[in-house]
């Protein structure tokens, strides 16, 4: 029988993966729009802001699922990384918060272009500075200059800003930047398609650069880190992850698609997986396990007990909202477009 | 400023911003669930265009309420560690549920803003009902963990730290069930009242057939529940003079233990003298009201060590606008119901629109205020009798930075929204949805 604060750990990767995959897709939306360029810039923006339309609030609420999560099974994680992680966290907020508010605003005013200089500046700036602050925390629990020293933080600025964290967090942007065209290429067609192929492999080759300097950088700045990351299971899922993105650069070069959307995606889950099992069985790796930072058993077992049945609620809803609004991304148009 | 003022100021910010937008996000997909299911039933596709009107700017106020949402959780953390150690397990649950309803109205509140082309009519209504249930699970949810910190439950302390957890009994704390009533209906109130007053100003300019039966809607639902209000309002206060004295005599202002004790209205208390200036006195009101008796003996404020009762000037003046307000909308929804039954048919005189249109504020005005009653009447408890605000506190420095920080953020972000709905056609132009 596997512990259950090993199980809510398991929760809260899947939280971490999920807002990845879905809520990072979204991030990546802003950066492209900042990026657009060539003769379809225009139309690039118009995809990609009609494709994040409906989905990101929902995509969004994995973010507060794994708030929630932490603080109901690691509370003393929760309250360990909040204090020591403030600065960047607050960033963060900032980020998601005025990001929200610009999308929301231009939507309102029905402008897909920059004819709202303002909100559509605010949108592309919040859309990177978030994930790359996100990338710094999430980075920083693995950096190993967070002390707890007797239940008391001590984390200084340095705990969170060091060569380590700073690729961490571009690879946080990084990831966000990678999935977003490539799960473009599946709902667009001609052109705008081969657009986005191009810059799927792009983001590819960047993004495997930034993860392979990423370990001689771990070496480096955060040798717990690194030794536990070349070791057993974390290296085999590394290796699947670099093995994960050659093939999806393949399958985006032979134009299949939607292997390639799905390629992508696990691979985004292994490199996070491999990450997450050198952090284990820490929550700050050094300083506190998972299991000095869980909750007392009975809580855990009631948050254990209570996430099936809300998975039988959302599951269903979740695959409803997404089969709604696939293929064309203009949701006034019929999703078939995209399918001829 | 110090960090635990720093830190109360900018929860209390936060909470302020984000409960105006989570009370129109509860409000409304009821009504939106109602338009839509009337325009299914008879056929008049007018019901169908006035909900689909409101889904403009509501879209916009849903946004505001998630992120501003996710401020608040991140805060619980960033500024209440120490309080989130020790409750976490223990609110936890509420917070696990209200996320699962929470993720659910996201889902279908995009479903049915940005599915008119994908998806039936009968669909779009369908998608209203998990809407609403959603909105109103969510609150029901989320009022538990305030409803804990009020009367904490499920836990016994040994050294300091709750052991022997129950969840489930945390969950179902004693405040629970009438703070999540009562929260619940003035989210209904409130978004009724705020809806029905933008189409009475609007009918003030020019009838239109639609402005008419979205006001008939709206006033309906806040009608019905207003005597709801009332009554869920009164269960909240004989429970919270069982379960938290202080709270109730600094509602009241009642200093002096007494049998016979009067109820104050309005007016000023004073602390020091142990008075109040200019209230209004109903003598024995206040026995009644919680005992039932003209003779019950209600405890006051000076009974309970000073340390630990709350300041009745930040609780009294705050109940009296709760419930003053709540009168208010009586009246306007009482005459606004008797002239229409007098004259039959709809359009109701320039008068009362008027009226609907003074009144349309005192709904979220009364939440409000009801929610600083709550916050202010638990001090200086973070979770009641166990810890103190002061201990729950950040021990990070730099928070009055923050709170400045994220004031800003509030400021922008308010600024802009006004903007935006005084002039939505200037933008509206060239747009295509």
């Amino acid at each position: 029988m596997i512990a259950p604060e090993t199980m809510a750990a398991g929760v809260l990767f899947a939280g971490l993966a999920l807002y990845a995959l879905f809520g990072g897709a979204d991030f990546g939306g802003g950066v492209w729009t900042a990026l657009a360029w060539g003769p379809r810039a225009a139309i690039q923006r118009k995809a990609l802001f009609h494709a994040i339309g409906p989905v990101w609030e929902t995509n969004h609420v994995w973010l507060i699922f794994m708030i929630v999560t932490l603080f109901t099974a690691f509370p003393a994680g929760f309250a360990a990384i909040s204090i020591a992680l403030m600065t960047p966290l607050v960033v963060a907020l900032i980020g998601i918060n005025f990001r929200g508010a610009a999308f929301a605003f231009r939507h309102f005013g029905g402008d897909t272009e920059r004819r709202v200089p303002l909100g559509a500046r605010t949108f592309e700036i919040a859309s990177a500075i978030t994930p790359f602050t996100m990338g710094m925390a999430v980075t920083a629990l693995a950096a190993g200059r967070i002390a707890v020293v007797n239940g008391t933080v001590e984390a200084g600025l340095g705990s969170w800003i060091n060569p380590f964290t700073v690729v961490g967090g571009v690879i946080g942007l990084g990831i966000c930047a990678y999935l977003t065209p490539i799960y473009m290429t599946v709902r667009v067609t001609g052109d705008l398609q081969e657009d986005f192929r191009l810059r799927g492999i792009a983001a590819g080759l960047a993004l495997g650069f930034l993860t392979a300097v990423q370990i001689p950088v771990a070496i480096w700045q955060a040798p717990p880190f690194a030794d536990r990351l070349l070791d057993s299971w974390p290296l085999a899922l590394v290796a699947c992850a670099a093995a994960g993105g050659v093939t999806t650069q393949i399958l985006l070069w032979r134009r299949l698609f939607l292997t390639a959307q799905i390629v992508a995606a696990g691979t985004v889950s292994l490199t996070l997986a491999g990450f997450a099992a050198a952090l284990f069985p820490d929550i700050l790796i050094g300083q506190m396990s998972l299991s000095a930072a869980a909750a007392p058993r009975p809580a855990l077992i009631a948050f254990l007990t209570v996430l099936p049945f809300g998975a039988l609620v959302l599951v269903p809803s979740l695959l409803y909202l997404y089969w709604t609004f696939r293929g064309e991304p203009d949701t006034e148009l019929p999703p078939a477009d995209a399918e001829r | 400023m110090d960090n635990v003022l720093a830190a109360r100021a900018l929860m209390g910010i936060s909470l302020a911003f984000h409960i105006i937008y989570a009370t129109i996000g509860i409000g409304l997909p009821l009504m939106l669930m109602i338009a839509e299911g009337v325009a299914l039933k008879t056929g008049d596709d007018t019901w169908h265009d006035i909900a689909r009107r409101w889904i403009r700017p509501a879209a916009v106020l849903f946004a505001i309420g998630a992120v501003s949402g996710t401020i608040l959780s991140f805060e619980l953390g960033l500024l209440w560690p120490a309080f989130m150690a020790f409750s976490g397990p223990l609110i936890g649950l509420a917070f696990s549920m209200e996320g699962f309803a929470f993720f659910t109205e996201a889902i279908f509140l995009a479903l049915y803003i940005y599915g008119e082309r994908r998806l039936s009519r009968r669909a779009l209504f369908l998608c209203t009902i998990p809407l609403a249930l959603a909105a109103a699970l969510s609150a029901v949810f989320v009022i538990s963990a305030n409803g804990w910190m009020n009367t904490p439950a499920g836990f016994r302390l040994a050294n300091g730290v709750p052991v022997d957890l129950r969840p489930f009994a945390a969950l179902a704390n004693p405040a629970w069930a009438h703070e999540a009533v009562h929260g619940t209906l003035a989210a209904y109130v409130a978004t009724g009242f705020a809806v029905a007053g933008y189409h009475a100003a609007r009918l003030l300019r020019s009838r239109e057939n639609a402005d008419l039966k979205a006001l008939s809607l709206s006033m309906a639902v806040a009608t019905v529940a207003l005597p709801f209000m009332l009554a869920s309002g009164d269960w909240a206060a004989t429970a919270v003079a069982r379960h938290q004295k202080p709270k109730l005599a600094a509602m009241e202002a009642h200093f002096r233990t007494s049998a016979e004790a009067p109820l104050i209205i309005g007016g000023w208390p004073d602390p020091e003298k142990e008075t109040v200036h200019f209230g209004l006195e109903i003598p024995k009101g206040l026995s009644i009201l919680v005992h039932r008796d003209p003779n019950g003996v209600v405890e006051g404020l000076r009974e309970f060590p000073a340390d630990e009762v709350p300041d009745p000037r930040l609780v009294h003046p705050f109940f009296n606008l709760m419930v003053g307000s709540f009168f208010i909308m009586a009246v306007a929804a009482g005459t606004y119901w008797w002239l229409r039954w007098r004259r039959r048919e709809l359009p109701v005189g320039r008068g009362a629109l008027l009226l609907l249109v003074a009144a349309s504020p005192f709904g979220l005005l009364a939440l409000e205020s009801g929610w600083m009653v709550t916050e202010f009447g638990r001090q200086p408890w973070i979770i009641q009798g166990y810890m103190r605000v002061a201990e729950g506190v950040t021990p990070h420095g730099g928070v009055p930075l923050v709170f400045g920080t994220f004031f800003l953020v509030y400021v922008a972000l308010t600024w802009g929204l006004f903007r935006l709905l005084a002039n939505p056609r200037r933008t509206r132009a060239g747009g295509n949805a």
